[in-house]
């Protein structure tokens, strides 16, 4: 076919679809009349389109409606978010706190933790610790380990303890720390921090629990 | 509710009114799928996708035909899997005779049990033309189903094929000389009114 020719395809096809201005509409049908084989083509090309107008349809195997997972639609967050968003990272800060709080703690008091057993026995008279020590430096205090009334220990205390040893045993760590604030508050940071996790996950279950039963409702 | 609202809410996440567009536009969209790929399956896979593209991607609809718009999706959809046939070839699944040789036809597939003449015609009909229709090339195809299966005008099929509206009378023309041609080989399968008329023509 010569590209003359593709020109009177391309012209018919429009002028089926009522494609052609009326100037090319009017031209298109003066020739029709002239010429038998443009008609035929003309014939030709309608029948064509006609069969495929005809084509049956087809019903759809399925619906193609979408589920909130196919549209990936996610369950809304919660209104709290923002100050959810701080109160992790505060939790993550407090949570550091308290493991490097524990560390240095571990540190600082962990060689310390052996003079607690001989500590109370020295400076007060009282104690498992201080029995074999008693009993080493004066036998006359025997007595002492079977009958430990207090006027025992205030008596026995001066013998018992040398100056020099005394001078040396540092002060108690014990009653130092339970006086420190800053071990009440490792205690309670993490319980913060358990409790402000706890209130998000709570928010964000009934957030869930809500969106799915809007969806299912729908 | 009219589709400018429907559309408009869907726009805003509204699940339920997407949702009321596709009821109203799968027939088209499946059907648009199985001629260009001439495969149900396939043609359902395409149509659930497009719609999930389209669902992501409206807001990038501005107005106009929206099934043109929501057509360019399956029109892509097609093409990614038609592409895909092509990396992937795959060989069908045909009977063989006694001698060891293919059945040329899969009509075997077909439900062995008697149809009214009828319809077997029409089944038969729709056989002839999707044979003709995947003898064309894609882009061909496509232009061919949407203005004359679905009957598109071609401002419409510019849209969903995304080219310049002389491109598409260019390849529609083509289209329909060559089915013309290869439909001529099926004439006994044409309805008689068509046979008649080809008839007078020769």
């Amino acid at each position: 076919m010569t590209t003359s020719s593709f020109r009177d395809v391309e012209q018919l096809s429009a002028f089926l679809d009522g494609q052609l201005s009326q100037a090319e509409k009017s031209r298109l049908e003066t020739r029709l009349k002239q010429e038998p084989a443009l008609t035929i083509l003309l014939g030709d090309l309608r029948n064509a389109r006609s069969i495929l107008h005809q084509t049956p349809k087809r019903t759809v195997p399925r619906n193609f409606t979408l589920d909130p997972h196919m549209a990936g639609i996610r369950p809304p967050l919660p209104r709290l978010v923002p100050a959810f968003s701080w109160a992790s990272a505060v939790a993550a800060f407090l949570f550091i706190i308290t493991l490097g709080g524990n560390l240095l703690g571990q540190f600082s008091f962990g060689p310390a933790a052996p003079m607690l057993a001989v500590a109370p026995a020295t400076s007060q008279g009282s104690g498992l610790g201080s029995a074999p020590l008693n009993a080493t430096t004066t036998p006359a205090s025997d007595n002492s380990l079977y009958t430990p009334t207090p006027e025992a220990f205030t008596l026995m205390a001066p013998q018992t303890t040398l100056p020099s040893e005394n001078r040396a045993i540092p002060p108690l760590p014990v009653t130092k720390s339970l006086n420190n604030p800053v071990n009440i508050w490792l205690l309670i940071w993490p319980g913060l921090a358990l409790f402000l996790l706890g209130v998000a996950m709570i928010i964000r279950w009934l957030t869930l629990v809500k969106f799915r039963r809007r969806v299912n409702k729908k | 509710m009219d589709e400018p609202a429907l559309i408009r809410n869907a726009q805003n996440g509204d699940l339920n009114a997407f949702n009321s567009l596709v009821l109203s536009y799968q027939v088209i969209v499946f059907n648009t799928a199985l001629r260009i790929l001439g495969d149900e399956d396939q043609a359902a896979d395409a149509s659930q996708e497009a719609f999930i593209s389209a669902f992501r991607a409206l807001n990038s609809y501005r107005g106009g035909s929206f099934r043109a718009w929501l057509l360019r999706t399956v029109t892509n959809a097609c093409y990614d899997e038609l592409r895909r046939k092509k990396r992937r070839p795959t060989t069908p699944l045909e009977p063989e005779t006694g001698d060891g040789e293919d059945i040329e036809t899969p009509r075997w597939l077909t439900d062995p049990n008697p149809l009214p003449e009828q319809h077997l015609d029409q089944e038969e009909l729709e056989h002839a033309i999707q044979h003709c229709l995947e003898n064309l090339p894609t882009d061909f195809r496509a232009v061919v189903v949407l203005a004359d299966i679905q009957g598109l005008d071609y401002g419409e099929v510019a849209v969903a094929v995304r080219t310049p509206v002389g491109t598409v009378k260019s390849r529609l023309a083509r289209a329909r000389l060559r089915l013309r041609e290869c439909l001529q080989g099926f004439r006994e399968l044409l309805p008689a009114a068509f046979r008649l008329e080809e008839e007078r023509g020769l």
